[in-house]
């Protein structure tokens, strides 16, 4: 399946002129009954998450994004992993993708912490057998010990985290999305998460990262995208990027500020 | 030597064996008896089914392949497998739908799978119905090689099942009156098909409408018909039934599974 490497083969993700719309629905009707009633006469609003996003992200490199609430970073990050369809243009992924995009994405809380490894290891097409080699070193890594075999739904968020992120890096991922989850975990569970992921990016791994935190997006990415109000304001040097997005932040005094917190929410 | 599968087919088919085990692991757990719950269930509906329609309204059975017609509840329990299968794949592909939304909102996975998986479950689950059922036509009355013609029939159901059950889960995302709706139409289904009555008794007309023609035009009418010459009464089906039900079976899970693909998409933008 694998061509000889030309540049378009080195790529692991392009993003081509990729835009989101997302409806938002005002009293949306749930019932039939209400839907005929209201029918012609529906209270939509388009709301525009991302605008003509190009991007090209080379295999094995660290892609950080960096912006202010509801700029659509998260958006970008799912439209990566496929849970949604860009309203236009196209994305493509090259490779296994695994996702970390919230508190305990990808469990369901019924399901005991093993039997959740099992399942997100199906979503990623690893069979049981393959999952239960891996098993040991995610009860490890992720330090949770016998609670392993209780329902999820009883997990604290810190758990849930560190289980997610188990799963995600130890399966062998070729590309890794993370959404801001590992602030939930302690220091010291931080700490393995970057190392692990160091040995990741020297595997080949190519890694994406939302983050508030612009010390580690400027540490460990290859390149920075500052998006705002879903467009792409700066791409390139880590260090040029998120100089240009904090003196944004600080220049715009508190008016700015409060202007923000109004922005639209994050994820939809 | 190995299948060699697209990647993406693997983890379909790793998925489908996984939403299957857990649907069946699902259904009986904390039960004592598990699994054969599966089995009292529609041992229960035929003993009920025998007693009103058998006993009490004195329904007569019709002959079977020994000659002999005094097996009512066998007549019942033909009808019932197929019966089961696919109202199970309806109800089950709304609430296997409903289940994994939340789960493909955080993630993206083939959501299909977990209808699929549901439905294989289901499958299994009336295999061991027919087991049963087999088996007590072998005791009791006689064996014919148009018993092999079971499986099939029953996949023929589940296939026109799941088409239906594709379009009525994603449906039901947007409008939970839809499930109720299903649950009537198909209690209203279920005295529409021969189960619990013989074609013969159904008059060519009533009220000036020809009934009867009206009924035959029913898809579980031609599927039911064939299971009921296999295994009832062990004569080899006709093949327009056959025909019609295989045609059934490939309308229903190709259209229902075009919409499926059309609109699954837009399922993790349901708030």
């Amino acid at each position: 399946m694998r061509t000889a490497p030309t540049d378009e083969n080195r790529l692991t993700i392009s993003v081509i002129d990729v835009s989101k719309r997302f409806r938002l629905e005002f009293d949306r009707p749930s019932s039939i009954k209400e839907a005929v009633l209201r029918f012609g006469r529906r209270d939509v609003s388009d709301f525009w998450a991302l605008r003509d996003i190009s991007l090209a992200i080379p295999r094995g490199s660290f892609f950080g994004i960096v912006g202010h609430n509801g700029s659509g970073k998260s958006t970008l990050l799912r439209l990566m992993a496929g849970i949604h369809r860009p309203t236009t243009g196209e994305i493509h992924t090259r490779g296994r993708l695994s996702a970390l995009l919230e508190l305990g994405s990808g469990f369901h809380t019924d399901l005991t912490g093993r039997e959740n490894v099992f399942l997100n290891g199906a979503i990623l097409g690893l069979n049981r057998r393959q999952m239960a080699a891996a098993m040991d070193e995610i009860v490890e890594f992720s330090g949770i010990g016998d609670q392993i075999d209780v329902p999820v739904k009883i997990y604290s968020s810190g758990m849930y985290m560190r289980l997610g992120f188990a799963v995600a890096v130890n399966v062998d991922p070729e590309i890794l999305l993370i959404d801001e989850v590992i602030a939930v975990g302690d220091e010291d569970f931080q700490h393995k998460c970057m190392r692990h992921m160091d040995q990741l990016r020297a595997r080949g791994t190519t890694i994406v990262v939302v983050s508030h935190n612009t010390d580690l997006v400027r540490r460990l990415s290859d390149t920075v995208g500052w998006l705002d109000h879903g467009r792409m304001l700066g791409l390139g040097d880590p260090d040029t990027i998120v100089d240009e997005y904090l003196d944004s932040v600080t220049d715009g005094g508190e008016m700015t500020l409060t202007d923000r917190d109004c922005s639209p929410p994050e994820s939809i | 030597m190995k299948l060699a599968l697209s990647p993406a087919t693997r983890t379909s088919a790793i998925l489908i064996r996984s939403f299957a085990e857990r649907e069946r692991k699902s259904l009986y757990k904390r039960s004592i008896l598990g699994w054969l719950w599966s089995l009292l269930g529609p041992l229960m509906a035929v003993a009920v089914y025998s007693l009103v329609f058998g006993v009490i309204y004195r329904a007569p059975p019709p002959v079977t392949a020994n000659g002999r017609a005094e097996v009512f509840a066998l007549y019942l329990f033909s009808g019932l497998v197929v019966w089961n299968v696919f109202t199970n794949i309806v109800t089950g592909a709304m609430r296997w739908m409903i289940d994994v939304s939340d789960l493909r909102k955080k993630t993206y996975f083939p959501t299909e799978t977990a209808i699929l998986g549901g439905a294989v479950a289901t499958l299994l689950q009336s295999g061991l119905e027919a087991v049963v059922l087999i088996t007590i036509m072998a005791v009791l009355v006689n064996i014919s090689w148009t018993l092999v013609l079971l499986p099939l029939t029953l996949i023929l159901t589940a296939g026109f099942g799941l088409g239906i059950g594709f379009a009525v889960a994603i449906l039901n995302t947007r409008y939970r009156d839809i499930g109720h709706l299903v649950n009537i139409a198909l209690s209203v289904t279920f005295f529409l098909v021969p189960i619990v009555y013989t074609s013969d008794m159904v008059p060519d007309r009533a009220y000036g409408l020809p009934v009867r023609r009206i009924m035959e035009l029913n898809p579980l009418n031609a599927v039911i018909g064939v299971t009921r010459d296999a295994v009832y009464f062990l004569r080899t089906p006709s093949p327009g039934q056959l025909a019609a039900a295989a045609v059934w079976a490939a309308v229903s899970s190709v259209s229902g599974w075009v919409y499926f693909r059309h609109r699954s998409m837009e399922m993790s933008e349901e708030p």
